[in-house]
């Protein structure tokens, strides 16, 4: 086999279409396998453009003639598939007669990738999407739990180093009566209520900076000055109780059930932290806490009682009275004070 | 969390091959193919992508409604359907996915059988 036959041979079985045209007339001169496969069989001196749908002739030429070359894409359909072909022409000498030589790569491959692609992108980004809008929600659900600052520690490293918080004032309420309440109503009125009720405090305590950490059936403990230290903390956790009690009092008068807490506060140290791997919890512990919780024994129903270094701290705008003394630690007693807005509370925002 | 089948098998780079295989051969199969006939080529193999990707645990998912919808308007037999699951059995076995593995998304294919086959044949 002559090196001569050796090319026409791989050239009329190669997977690449090639023809010559008549750079003239553009007529075809000849054409290998792969090329009539795809546009089927054209005889020599046939018209070949018609072949490809819409395709620019004036721009072939004029390719042709200033750059020697001109590249497009056809699409057709052969046996159910859309192919897409990638022509180049370009101009050349067969002895001394000028052509162009036409060849063909089947592109299909790649356009069936790229659509594939496509699809697939779109299915991650909707994904995407999808994923962001959870992590907000569940983002949403942890800053409930706990303070942004800790929650932000809590992303970055996976836990939480306990902080002391000194000084901060802890409120802590609960309802008098709570256990027969829940066992004389519905307990879906008894939750509603209290959602009602627990909606309300946050609302309250967020505008003077006084945050719920804990609310577990009818105790709720709040703290001010954290995470964030607040010279009047004190001032902020009595204005929060003033006005949890007003709240409670004028639902009172239009609600049928009656409800009448009993309120302590206390000011000090407390250390805030995350507890719990699985079933994690941001809390706060230490003297502050059980303190308050224990002044709240003291205070009659609809009053607050608060610590002596809380009183101490409240500084103008509340009255405040002795009111016995209460054992805060292990020993003797300590006073307490009853704590009240001092100016008419009607008037009050 | 246990992994999907997607995940396991080296996710989208895998399964996109195993998604043109399928397509080849569907388009081939003089049974099922014409169903394809006239449509365009980005439609199919978006079609395509999804549902190997819904049936491995990949990134898409129908309801069974939008299964019913989108071949209602389609002469499906019992025999193509047939047909189908045995080429996506032979794709899946010819890109070396495990027998159990292949079972499992067959089944899961399998189990939309009623929404797509025309009720009255």
């Amino acid at each position: 086999m002559t090196i001569a036959a050796i090319n026409e041979h791989l050239l009329r079985a190669i997977g690449v279409g090639v023809a010559l045209l008549d750079l003239g007339t553009l007529r075809l001169r000849f054409s290998n396998d792969t090329f009539r496969e795809w546009f089927g069989e054209i005889e020599i001196g046939a018209e070949l453009l018609d072949r490809f749908a819409g395709f620019d002739a004036a721009g072939l030429r004029a390719g042709l003639e200033t750059e020697g070359r001109y590249a497009t894409e056809t699409t057709f359909r052969l046996r159910r598939r859309t192919m897409t072909v990638a022509l180049a022409f370009s101009r050349a000498l067969e002895g001394d007669e000028a052509v162009a030589v036409l060849v063909c790569q089947n592109i299909s491959r790649i356009k069936e990738l790229e659509s594939m692609i496509d699809s697939y992108s779109m299915m991650v980004e909707r994904n995407t999407r999808e994923i962001k809008r959870e992590k907000e929600q569940v983002e949403k659900l942890l800053l409930n739990m706990m303070p942004r600052t800790v929650y932000e520690e809590y992303k970055t490293f996976g836990v939480v180093t306990p902080r002391l918080y000194d000084p901060v004032s802890v409120v802590c309420i609960d309802f008098a009566g709570f256990a027969e309440m829940v066992a004389t109503h519905d307990p879906a009125v008894i939750v509603s209520e209290l959602n009602d009720i627990y909606t309300a405090f946050d609302r309250i305590g967020e505008q003077f900076g006084c945050a719920r950490i804990r609310a577990v059936g009818d105790l709720y403990i709040a703290v001010a000055g954290l995470p964030d230290p607040a010279e009047d903390h004190a001032q902020s956790a009595a204005n929060a109780a003033v006005r949890f009690l007003r709240y409670l009092e004028q639902r009172n008068s239009s609600h049928p059930i009656q409800w009448s807490c009993r309120v302590g506060i206390a000011s000090g140290a407390v250390v805030g932290s995350v507890v719990g791997v699985q079933k994690y919890i941001y809390d706060v512990f230490g003297p502050a806490v059980i303190q308050a919780s224990r002044l709240r024994y003291h205070a009659r129903p609809m009053r607050i009682v608060g610590s002596e270094a809380m009183a101490r701290a409240l500084g103008s705008g509340f009255t405040v009275a002795e009111a016995g003394r209460v054992e805060l630690s292990e020993g003797e007693g300590e006073p307490a004070f009853a704590i009240a807005a001092e100016l008419r509370p009607a008037g009050e925002g | 969390m246990e992994k999907s089948l997607f995940e396991r098998y080296g996710g989208f780079s895998v399964v996109s091959r195993i998604v043109l295989d399928l397509y080849d051969r569907l388009l081939d199969d003089d049974d099922v193919g014409p169903f394809f006939d006239g449509i365009d080529m980005a439609k199919i193999v978006d079609h395509q992508t999804k549902f190997v990707s819904a049936l491995m645990g990949g990134p898409a998912s129908y309801t069974d409604d939008q299964i019913r919808k989108m071949h209602a308007h389609l002469a499906i037999s019992d025999a193509h359907f047939d047909t189908l699951a045995a080429i996506l059995r032979q794709t899946l076995a010819d890109h070396g996915v495990a027998e159990e593995d292949r079972e499992a998304i067959v089944g899961a294919f399998a189990e939309r059988r009623a929404l797509v086959v025309e009720a009255d044949r």
